[in-house]
C-alpha cells in the first residue's frame, strides 16, 4: 500500500509542479476521491499525500476544486481529520451542497481555534469564511469572532472560491452588519482585487460603505489604506489583460473593462470623501 | 493378413479389458476427506483422463476391431479366390458392401452432426476439418524430420529381424535335420528325427533368443526414441494450432488447486439442478480470493444460476422466495468471473454470448434497486453493458462483508487497470465514487481494499500501476 500511496503522491506533485492546470482540472474527481484518505493519513502523521492534494488543488486554478460527490462524506471526514487538515481542506469543500450542515461550520470554527497560526492556515480560513458566508443557511452558524481572521489579511491566491463568493452582496452586507471598521476595511481589501470584478450589489454596497462607514474623521487612516490598495489595483490593470491572465486564466475582456470602470469610480468616491481631511491624505491624493 | 487380423482382434480385446479396469478405478469413489477434497480428487482424475487422451485410446478400440474385420474380409476373399471363385465373389461382395456402408456413414456423420451413425473417424474429421488448412504447412517440416527418425528405427527393427532369421541357430538345426532325415520319412521312420530335434533344438533356441533379445532391445530403443519424438512434437504442434494456447505454465500448488477448484465448480454448476448444491458451490467460488485460469463458460454458469433465482417483469425484478441468498451469491460470482474474463481474455466469445443473453433477459433498463445484489449487478452493468444503457449507481447503501469488499475492490481495480489503463480509456466515474466511498468508511476498510482503491485512483491519474492480476498485494 505504501508503494501505491507514494506513487500517487509523486504523481500529484509532478502534476502540480508541471503547472498544467487543464490536466489537473480533468483529473479533479480522482484527486478529490483521495481527500478522505489524505486527511486520515495526515492524522496518522503522514502529511505527504495531503500536501500533494493541496498543492494540486492550488495549481488547478479552479474556483471550485471540490467534487460534489464528496458532500456525502464530509461529515465523516470532519469527525476523523485533525483540525489542521480540516482547515486546509475546507476551502475545497462544496459548501453549496452542505447548506443543511450548520454543524460542519461549527466544527470548522472550532478547528480554527485549535490550529497554530501560519500564512497558509490564515489563507484557508479566510477563503472558507468568504465561501460559507455566501450561503444564507450557513451564515448564521459562523461565530462572530471568526470574522477577525479577515484582519490578519493573508494574501488570497488569484483564483479561489473566496474571491468569487466574497464579492457577492450577501457577504458584503453580513460584514457591514458587524459594524467593525477594521473588519469592513479588511473585507474590502480582500474583495477589491485585480482578479475579479465586483458584482453589482457589492459595488453599490462598497460605495455606500465608503460614504457611510469611512466618511467620519476616524476613517481617515482607513481611507488612506483603501486608496493605496485601489492605486495598486489600477496599476495592475494598466498592465493589460494578458498580464493578469497569466495568473488568472478565468479572467475575461468584459470583466477586465468592468473592473477598470468600477475601481476608478471607487477611487473617485474615496477622493470625494477626502475633502476636508488631513494634509497627508490630500497630499497623497494629489500625488496619485 | 489373417494373422494380423487375429492379432489386432486379440490386442483390442486385451485393451478393452484393461480399459474396463481403468474405468472401474476412475468411477471408484474415495470415501475419505471433505466434499471439496473428494471433488478435487475426482477432478484430478478427470484432468488425468483428458491430459492422457484416455478418450482417444478408448475410441481406438472399435477402430482396431473394424480394421481387423476389414483385414479378415480381404484375407478370406484372397484365400477363397484360390479355392472357389463363386464363394469368393460372395465374400468379396459382402466385404465391399461393408466398406461402402462404412464410408457412407463416415461421410454422413461428418456432414451432419445430428446423424445417429457417428464413428470416431467422422468425429475426428468434423473436428479437424475447419482447422486442417493451416496444419499441413506447419506440421510438414516437423513431421518429415520425426518420420525419418521413426523410419530409421523401424528399419533397424526390420533388419534386425531379417538378420536374426537369416543367422538363426534354430532354423539351421531344423534345416539340417530336415534335409538329413527326409529320405527316412518316406519309410515312416520319424523317431530318430524327433529324437535329434528334442536334443538339439532347445540349446539352439536359447542362443537365438539371447541374440534376438539383444538386437531387439537396441532396435526398439531406437524406434521408441523416434516414436516419442514424433508423438511429442506432433501433439505439441496440434495443441498449439488447434487451441492457440501455450503449454501450461508451471505454477505453485495453490494455483493448481485453484484451477482444480474452478473446474469442479464449473462441473457442479453444469451437472447439478439442486439449488442447495448451487449455493454451496457458488459460496466456495465467492470465497476464492484469486481466480486462476478457468473455463470461460463458468461466467455463463454463474449468470444462469443468477437468472434461475429471479423473475423479470418489465423494468423490475422479483427474487423467487427462498432463493435470495443464492441470487446474491451468484450475482457476486457472476461479477467476479465476468470482470476476471474482461481482463484476461477480453475477446472471449463467451463474453459476447453472455452479453446477448443478458440483453435478452433484461430487455429494458432493469432496476435492481432494493435487492441485495444491487451494487454487484449494477457494477456488471456499468463495466459490461453501459455503453448501450446508462444508469446511476449509488454506493451509500453498500454494506459488504470484509471479504466481499476485498474481492469487489480487487476486481474493480483489475478492470480499471487492464480495461481502462491499457486501452487508454477514461476511468468511469462510478469507480472513483467507489474509491471515495471506501476511503470514507468508518471504521476504515482493510488495507487491501484501500490499496485497490488507491490503484483505481492512480490508474485514472495516469500512474504506471504495478500488476495486480495475480495478487501481488
Amino acid at each position: 500500500m505504501e508503494q501505491i500511496s507514494s506513487l500517487v503522491t509523486q504523481k500529484l506533485e509532478s502534476m502540480a509542479n508541471a503547472g498544467d492546470c487543464h490536466l489537473i482540472q480533468s483529473k479533479h474527481k480522482a484527486i478529490n476521491a483521495l481527500l478522505p484518505y489524505a486527511a486520515l493519513q495526515e492524522h496518522d502523521g503522514n502529511p505527504e499525500i495531503l500536501d500533494a492534494f493541496l498543492h494540486a488543488a492550488r495549481a488547478s486554478k479552479m474556483l471550485e476544486f471540490g467534487w460534489n460527490r464528496t458532500r456525502e462524506y464530509t461529515g465523516t471526514l470532519f469527525s476523523k481529520a485533525s483540525p489542521h487538515a480540516i482547515i486546509l481542506t475546507a476551502p475545497h469543500m462544496e459548501w453549496g451542497f452542505l447548506m443543511d450542515r450548520g454543524d460542519l461550520v461549527q466544527q470548522w470554527a472550532v478547528a480554527t481555534s485549535a490550529v497554530l497560526y501560519t500564512e497558509e492556515v490564515a489563507q484557508s480560513v479566510v477563503d472558507t469564511l468568504l465561501q460559507i458566508a455566501f450561503w444564507d443557511q450557513l451564515l448564521p452558524h459562523i461565530p462572530a469572532n471568526i470574522w477577525l481572521w479577515l484582519t490578519k489579511r493573508p494574501s488570497l491566491p488569484p483564483t479561489c472560491g473566496g474571491h468569487y463568493y466574497g464579492t457577492c452582496l450577501t457577504v458584503a452586507k453580513a460584514v457591514r452588519e458587524l459594524k467593525d471598521i477594521e473588519i469592513i476595511k479588511s473585507y474590502f481589501l480582500f474583495v477589491w482585487s485585480e482578479w475579479d470584478y465586483l458584482k453589482y450589489g457589492v459595488f453599490n454596497e462598497s460605495c455606500i460603505s465608503i460614504r457611510e462607514d469611512f466618511s467620519d474623521a476616524c476613517g481617515g487612516w482607513h481611507r488612506t489604506e483603501l486608496l493605496q490598495h485601489l492605486d495598486h489595483i489600477l496599476t495592475q490593470l494598466d498592465q493589460g489583460l494578458e498580464h493578469l491572465q497569466q495568473h488568472n486564466p478565468n479572467l475575461r475582456e468584459s470583466h477586465f473593462q468592468r473592473m477598470k470602470v468600477q475601481y476608478r469610480e471607487l477611487k473617485d468616491i474615496l477622493l470625494e470623501a477626502v475633502t476636508g481631511m488631513s494634509y497627508p491624505i490630500i497630499f497623497h491624493c494629489m500625488l496619485t | 493378413m489373417l494373422y494380423t487380423s487375429l492379432a489386432s482382434s486379440l490386442l483390442s480385446a486385451f485393451l478393452a479389458m484393461l480399459g474396463k479396469q481403468w474405468l472401474n478405478r476412475y468411477t471408484s469413489t474415495d470415501m475419505r476427506g471433505t466434499a471439496i477434497e473428494r471433488s478435487q480428487n475426482r477432478q484430478r482424475k478427470l484432468d488425468g483422463i483428458v491430459v492422457w487422451y484416455f478418450y482417444y485410446v478408448m475410441e481406438s478400440l472399435p477402430l482396431m476391431l473394424q480394421a481387423a474385420l476389414l483385414l479378415l474380409g480381404c484375407a478370406l476373399s484372397r484365400y477363397l479366390w484360390g479355392v472357389n471363385i463363386t464363394v469368393a465373389s460372395v465374400v468379396i461382395g459382402i466385404t465391399c458392401f461393408g466398406v461402402i456402408f462404412y464410408l457412407f456413414i463416415i461421410t454422413a456423420g461428418t456432414t451432419f452432426e445430428s446423424c445417429p451413425y457417428q464413428t470416431p473417424v467422422s468425429h475426428a474429421l468434423r473436428y479437424l476439418g475447419p482447422r486442417a488448412k493451416g496444419i499441413p504447412h506447419s506440421t510438414a517440416s516437423v513431421m518429415v524430420s520425426a518420420a525419418l527418425d521413426v523410419a530409421s528405427g523401424a528399419l533397424g527393427v526390420a533388419s534386425a529381424f531379417r538378420d536374426g532369421f537369416r543367422g538363426s541357430k534354430t532354423m539351421g538345426v531344423i534345416t539340417v535335420h530336415v534335409e538329413w532325415y527326409r529320405p527316412q520319412w518316406s519309410r515312416r521312420e520319424i523317431i530318430p528325427f524327433l529324437k535329434d530335434m528334442v536334443l538339439e533344438l532347445p540349446p539352439a533356441l536359447a542362443i537365438d533368443v539371447y541374440h534376438l533379445g539383444k538386437v531387439m532391445i537396441w532396435s526398439l530403443y531406437a524406434f521408441a526414441v523416434g516414436v516419442y519424438h514424433l508423438s511429442s512434437t506432433t501433439a505439441m504442434l496440434l495443441v498449439s494450432r488447434l487451441h492457440g494456447l501455450p503449454p501450461t505454465l508451471e505454477r505453485g500448488v495453490d494455483w493448481q488447486l485453484a484451477v482444480l477448484d474452478l473446474q469442479c465448480i464449473s462441473w457442479m454448476l453444469q451437472t447439478s439442478l439442486d439449488k442447495t448444491v448451487h449455493l454451496a458451490t457458488l459460496k466456495h467460488l465467492a470465497a476464492m480470493t484469486e481466480l486462476a485460469d478457468f473455463d470461460p463458460t463458468l461466467v455463463n454458469d454463474c449468470f444462469n444460476a443468477f437468472i434461475g433465482c429471479i423473475n423479470v417483469s418489465g423494468h423490475g425484478i422479483v427474487v423467487i422466495q427462498g432463493l435470495e441468498e443464492l441470487a446474491a451469491v451468484s450475482a457476486q460470482c457472476f461479477f467476479s468471473t465476468v470482470s476476471h474474463l474482461l481482463v484476461m481474455d477480453p475477446t472471449s466469445s463467451v463474453l459476447e454470448e453472455v452479453y446477448q443473453h443478458y440483453l435478452k433477459i433484461f430487455p429494458f433498463p432493469t432496476n435492481f434497486h432494493g435487492h441485495q445484489f444491487y451494487h454487484t449487478m449494477n457494477a456488471v452493468h456499468y463495466l459490461y453493458i453501459k455503453p448501450q444503457r446508462y444508469r446511476l449507481l449509488y454506493w451509500n447503501s453498500y454494506k459488504p462483508s470484509t471479504h466481499e469488499h476485498t474481492v469487489f475492490a480487487q476486481n474493480l481495480a483489475k478492470v480499471a487497470q487492464f480495461r481502462y489503463q491499457k486501452m487508454e480509456r477514461k476511468i468511469p466515474c462510478f469507480l472513483l465514487r467507489f474509491a471515495l466511498y471506501s476511503f470514507s468508511l468508518d471504521p476504515p476498510p482493510s488495507t487491501s481494499v484501500i490499496a485497490h482503491c488507491l490503484s483505481i485512483v492512480a490508474t485514472d491519474l495516469g500512474c504506471d500501476v504495478p500488476d495486480i492480476t495475480f495478487g501481488n498485494w
